[in-house]
């Protein structure tokens, strides 16, 4: 479990580094796959029968297979795409994303002390904020999308990390949103691509007040 | 015959899917499908009429994943009525919007099918949302319902339904993902301090509330208020609102504005009633209060500004959002009696007013208002509705609004907030004159701009008035009419955190 947390810090703090779309989501998938075998660890360890698997198979399925790969396939076809930042842009998101671990880990002193947990729970809540920064700071829909499951994903480990899971109906339900979101956005990104020639976001400000 | 509310309640959840599924084909003519689409919804309501008259506001419905009290039988209630008129209205603004010149469907040929596809199974998750008995379950439903009527506010795909669509996409996953956490947080005050027997169920948790931890409650309570707080528009979070009201079609913006944020208001009194014995009615009673007139306070300056009527309607949704969080704050019987038939006769009349405003567009072929003139010269009818339904939003007797308004207002002084009554009152005088100055003035003058002529038909014309009739009868006549305001009566008990 120890190792999963250094795999899964080191891989949010890669995405606070990337401009290039297509390692985005390469980063995200192999993200999502660490959350997959932190499911079949968790779940292994703590409850039998289905609800053992289930998580981690989903997850697999879903967000490891699935959701990159149809991101992966719209950033195919778009052209001179990238997250355009300076170096100290960059720097500035590293170091938030330093900031968002201290802070996890202080939030999880102050309300859960003593939890077992304390590692991946400072994980997640650095996901978390990590996806809500990217999402606010990024400018590409792509990147945005990325930022959108990070943030997903954090607070899924969390969920898994507090209750062992949610009950099976509910996580079913989960997932089958987290699919259709992906599917919405893609469409919307390809739409998004042939109205405006780019998937650059901060073109569309013509909606306000 | 004789039908029981189990039969019922399977028939309405598997018609408009079932629907929506033949529709997603497109291989039906475009005249079956209208009819088709009517008869679906018109049994949908009928079915629900039934349902009301069976149901007895004290014997709530409990089946494995489905749990009906009277508060969800009130959220049918409205949910159902907007449905049928959705149903009645559709073929008139579809046929419009691929004919006319200004109509932005006319680029495309037949996406009737599409269009009825996503709207059918919109108004089918609404119904799931007040139907399941379980909070996750509830989350996935208001969820789903952000993705469903994501692709309709986008179903012009221009550039500006584009942008409304990925701001509302982006800003209220973000939201609900926030209210997730929240119901995470809920499953685990229940596995600590209840036991882990029937998982996130909403009777048991409220039966068993008085065993949470006030500390971790509030902080559950406040990711929830936040994450449905976005969803239904409370003023720091409200950015999505009024660009996908304006930009989505207008029989969706009627939707999305009478019944979606309603539903994610109803989700949020679910999540208020299990929390609030362990939190204590104050915290809860102050963000609600503050939030609630603090939407109303940003939406009326938008109002006055305004230019783009469809969005000067949604600011007015947001006023109506913002006093219906504030009444549920107040915690008096009167104030959430008048809350739930507020949210009543908001949704009948925002729909009418959603509908003429797109007729309007239609007329004119413009949005904005301060091109807009003559219209009592012009467009006789839609005038005429325009400024009955205008003239019932802002709650002016004998229209139904007034009485949920005023018994609101009546709520704050009982409650002991006279101050926080004023300051509504003010706010609400300012919304007033915000929306007559622009709507007068559209109706009046003289016409400087060649109209398309009359739009309005017979059937909607028909429909728009039921609308607007029901929802005055209604309200005047309730203490009359004993089901509903039994029922009303029972669903107010329960917001006060009345479980059986």
């Amino acid at each position: 479990m120890e190792y999963l947390v250094v795999f899964l810090v080191l891989v949010v703090f890669l995405q606070t580094r990337i401009t290039d779309l297509k390692r985005a989501v390469i980063c995200l998938g192999s993200q999502s796959f660490i959350i997959a075998i932190a499911c079949f660890v968790l779940g292994l360890s703590n409850s039998q029968g289905i609800h053992a698997i289930l998580p981690g198979v989903l997850t697999l399925i879903v967000k490891v297979l699935f959701i990159p790969g149809a991101v992966y396939r719209l950033v195919g076809k778009l052209k001179n795409e990238r997250e355009i930042l300076s170096a100290s842009n960059v720097n500035y998101s590293t170091m938030a994303a330093a900031l968002f671990l201290v802070l996890g880990y202080v939030i999880v002193e102050r309300l859960l002390p003593g939890s077992a947990g304390r590692d991946i729970i400072a994980a997640s809540i650095l996901m978390i904020m990590t996806g809500l920064s990217l999402m606010v700071l990024r400018k590409r829909a792509i990147i945005q999308i990325v930022g959108l499951i990070t943030l997903e994903n954090g607070i899924y480990l969390l969920g898994l990390l507090m209750t062992e899971g949610l009950p099976l109906v509910v996580e079913l339900g989960v997932f089958l949103d987290v699919l259709i979101a992906v599917v919405v956005l893609v469409i919307l990104t390809s739409r998004m691509r042939l109205s405006f020639m780019t998937t650059d976001t901060s073109v569309m400000k013509k909606l306000k007040g | 015959m004789n039908y029981c509310i189990t039969d019922l309640l399977y028939f309405i959840l598997a018609l408009p899917v079932i629907f929506s599924g033949v529709a997603a084909t497109n291989c039906l003519g475009k005249d079956l499908l209208h009819w088709l689409n009517r008869l679906v919804a018109t049994a949908v309501a009928g079915a629900i009429v039934m349902l009301t008259l069976s149901f007895d506001p004290d014997m709530p419905y409990i089946g494995r994943y489905i749990y009906l009290d009277a508060l969800s039988m009130w959220m049918m209630i409205i949910i159902g009525t907007l449905y049928f008129a959705f149903a009645w209205t559709s073929k008139a603004y579809l046929d419009r919007d691929t004919n006319k010149r200004y109509g932005y469907l006319r680029r495309f040929g037949r996406l009737e099918g599409r269009f009825y596809a996503l709207s059918h199974i919109f108004v089918w998750i609404m119904f799931v949302v007040v139907l399941v008995n379980n909070l996750g379950l509830m989350w996935v439903a208001i969820e789903a319902t952000t993705l469903v009527s994501a692709l309709l506010v986008a179903f012009k795909f221009t550039r500006t339904s584009l942008e409304a669509t990925w701001k509302y996409v982006m800003v209220c996953t973000v939201g609900i993902c926030l209210a997730l956490l929240g119901t995470i947080i809920v499953y685990y005050i229940q596995l600590n301090n209840i036991g882990t027997a029937n998982p996130l169920d909403w009777l048991y948790l409220a039966q068993h509330s008085g065993e949470i931890n006030p500390a971790m409650a509030k902080f559950a309570f406040c990711f929830l208020f936040v994450g449905y707080g976005t969803k239904i528009g409370l003023a720091p979070m409200h950015a999505w609102l009024p660009d996908a009201h304006s930009e989505a079609p207008a029989l969706t913006s009627g939707l999305l504005s009478g019944s979606l944020c309603i539903c994610a208001i109803y989700v949020l009194i679910r999540n208020i009633i299990i929390l609030m014995p362990a939190i204590g009615i104050d915290f809860i009673s102050g963000l609600c209060l503050f939030f609630g007139i603090f939407t109303i306070a940003v939406a009326v300056p938008f109002v006055v500004v305004q230019r783009d009527i469809k969005r000067m309607l949604a600011y007015s949704s947001m006023e109506n959002f913002g006093l219906m969080v504030a009444g549920l704050g107040l915690f008096v019987p009167v104030a959430a009696q008048a809350m739930l038939l507020h949210m009543f006769n908001h949704a009948l009349v925002k729909y009418s007013l959603f509908y003429t405003a797109g007729t309007i567009m239609e007329e004119y072929g413009t949005k904005n208002m301060m091109r807009i003139h003559g219209m009592m010269v012009q467009v006789p009818k839609t005038a005429c509705f325009l400024l009955l339904s205008i003239v019932a939003i802002l709650g002016m007797p004998p229209f139904g609004v007034f009485f949920s308004k005023f018994y609101m207002i009546y709520g704050f002084f009982t409650a002991d907030h006279p101050w926080m009554g004023i300051i509504t009152l003010v706010l609400l005088a300012g919304m007033l004159i915000g929306i007559l100055y622009h709507i007068l003035r559209m109706l009046g003058s003289q016409p400087k701009r060649k109209s398309s002529g009359e739009l309005f038909g017979v059937v909607d014309s028909v429909v728009i008035a039921a609308l607007l009739l029901f929802s005055c009868v209604a309200s005047a006549g309730l203490s009359e009419i004993t089901v509903l305001n039994h029922l009303l009566e029972s669903a107010a008990r329960i917001v006060l955190g009345g479980v059986a």
